[in-house]
């Protein structure tokens, strides 16, 4: 049996007394494209940046790709990419020369050869060199995922990847979501708001509610259980009850 | 899963190079930069312009003196070191210098901060250390390229002159002084990295090591070398002896060793041959190791922002 790609332990994050993430046990498999869903300020992002030993945390433990995330950080950020929700890169620099300095700092050797290859993976080839700053929301994006799998990780982090997007963005991404976990055998772990999207794109699905998980299990039992991708919504209002104000209770 | 356990460039290396690449685009940079090396010419000119001046009119009286069968005094020229030529540029380093510097050691963070960059970074498999052994490098590049300018410069002008020869000490000493100068821009640019990686307000980031420089140039000397408020910019008034009161004698000895630019300008008219041979410092701590020992506050300053700096956010708060 390989060893899961992600593994968390009770693991817990505060900021002063606001717990953002509690006591969380988490497994995602070799392979798997995980879909992490919950509302604003449910804990998607503090545990993103736990697991990618952005940040400490304050309590439990994980493993990422076999490494801890606390005592092994480098050994972590080797086998990951991240994405955050809102790519930012050197603005006034062009694309290839932002992601030149991404594949020193990945350790790519062949740095010119591999980006070449993500540029035509991505299909991005005629913004090479061009500067970063004058690019739409959906070209950044492109941008963004290409620093993040110049050095080919086994682990790709996505924080809200379709945030902003148009339907043609969005349906662009998920088809490179999908070519990453099926040719590059990368596992997706990603944080989103869209039921849509988890349907669509992911095997796995856990739910977060104030920063604890309270829903875990695969997309093919989601869709035994509840039938469609409409369905989903039941399931998540199902697991995260709503206030009188239309909030996460 | 695909593992990359060696680096083609060492992660230090790329982030000095990013850098540099980065703030050579940046304007202000760039402005402030061309703007030092324009002044370290007026300097030099300056520095010639007034040598060839007094000797023309040494060469004139010479001319009328002989005509008059008068004796002939020494040339003033050689009355003077050399070196005091240079005096003018310890005024453009703590000045243009200082301020070059601070823009320089701000954008080394700032940029990465302002472009929204620094979780990509802080994901990537490299040490704390090594981003901040990249940002350090680049600052010492960035100042040390601008040094180097001015250093050709100082050096030309000395072999053009006609006048004025340096033996192999003044030549040394000019070195020594250009190390100096360097030492004194680069604490500025360490500070300036440090606030730029420690503060959450962009503006803030800035205004800490300006307010630094402006209370470090133009207040402190006021107090405790000397009562103009230019003191520090004026090799020569700054150079008079304060008045001989209590509190101008308290106020020089307390506050001399939080006055780096005094100190600095103290050590710069030693090695430029112009410290008169009876000017004493009235700061409890001695001109060098209070230069010193600023510069490795400003180090660990900077070392210490680094390393508490949030990676988990790219932009400052406004």
């Amino acid at each position: 049996m390989t060893q899961p790609a992600i593994e968390t332990r009770g693991l817990s994050q505060r900021f002063g007394d606001f717990r953002a993430v509690e006591d969380l046990n988490l497994t995602v498999a070799e392979g798997e494209v995980f879909g992490f869903l919950g509302h604003n300020g449910a804990g998607k992002t503090t545990t993103i940046h736990m697991l990618t030993t952005l940040a400490r945390p304050a309590s439990g433990s994980a493993r990422v790709a076999g490494h801890d995330i606390v005592t092994d950080p480098l050994g972590v950020r080797r086998e990951i990419g991240y994405v955050p929700e809102n790519v930012r890169l050197y603005d006034t620099l062009t694309t290839r020369e932002n992601l030149t300095f991404f594949a020193r700092l990945s350790g790519v050797e062949d740095a010119s050869d591999r980006i070449a290859e993500v540029l035509d993976f991505l299909s991005i080839e005629e913004l090479a060199d061009r500067r970063v700053g004058t690019f739409s929301k959906g070209m950044r994006q492109r941008v963004g995922l290409a620093q993040a799998i110049l050095h080919r990780p086994g682990i790709l982090f996505l924080d809200e990847p379709s945030s902003g997007l148009d339907p043609m963005g969005m349906k662009m991404l998920r088809d490179l979501i999908g070519r990453l976990n099926r040719e590059w055998g990368m596992t997706i772990f990603m944080n989103t708001h869209l039921l849509s999207e988890i349907a669509k794109s992911c095997t796995s699905i856990g739910v977060l509610n104030h920063g604890r998980l309270v829903f875990h299990d695969s997309i093919d039992v989601v869709m035994k259980r509840y039938g469609d991708e409409e369905a989903l919504e039941e399931l998540y209002l199902s697991v995260v009850p709503v206030n009188a104000k239309g909030e996460a209770a | 899963m695909t593992a990359l356990a060696t680096h083609a460039m060492p992660p230090d290396r790329a982030v000095a190079r990013q850098s540099l690449l980065y703030i050579f685009r940046e304007r202000t940079v760039a402005l402030l930069a061309a703007l030092f090396v324009v002044l370290v010419m007026v300097s030099a000119y300056l520095g010639w312009s007034a040598t060839s001046t007094v000797n023309s009119i040494y060469n004139d009286a010479v001319v009328y003196l002989t005509a008059q069968g008068q004796p002939i005094p020494p040339n003033p020229v050689h009355d003077i070191s050399p070196l005091s030529l240079m005096r003018n540029m310890s005024i453009y380093v703590s000045l243009i210098g200082a301020l070059a510097a601070i823009v320089i050691g701000y954008q080394l963070i700032a940029a990465d901060r302002k472009s929204g960059v620094v979780p990509l970074i802080g994901a990537r498999p490299l040490e704390r250390g090594e981003y901040l052994r990249g940002k350090i490098a680049a600052l010492l590049a960035a100042n040390g390229a601008l040094m180097s300018v001015a250093a050709v410069i100082a050096t030309a002008t000395f072999l053009i002159l006609p006048q004025v020869s340096l033996s192999a000490a003044g030549w040394g000493k000019l070195l020594l002084f250009f190390v100096l100068a360097y030492g004194y821009m680069v604490m500025f640019g360490l500070l300036a990295l440090g606030t730029a990686a420690r503060t959450k307000s962009e503006s803030v980031g800035l205004l800490v090591p300006v307010t630094a420089w402006l209370t470090v140039t133009f207040i402190l000397p006021s107090l405790t070398g000397n009562i103009h408020p230019t003191a520090a910019i004026n090799p020569i008034s700054a150079l008079a002896p304060p008045p001989d009161t209590t509190f101008f004698h308290w106020t020089g000895w307390l506050i001399g060793p939080f006055s780096v630019a005094e100190s600095f300008k103290w050590l710069s008219a030693d090695l430029l041959d112009y410290l008169p041979a009876t000017a004493v410092t009235g700061s409890m701590v001695p001109p060098l190791p209070d230069f010193l020992l600023a510069l490795i506050l400003a180090a660990a300053f900077a070392v210490h922002s680094v390393g508490v700096m949030d990676f988990t956010r790219g932009d400052y708060d406004v």
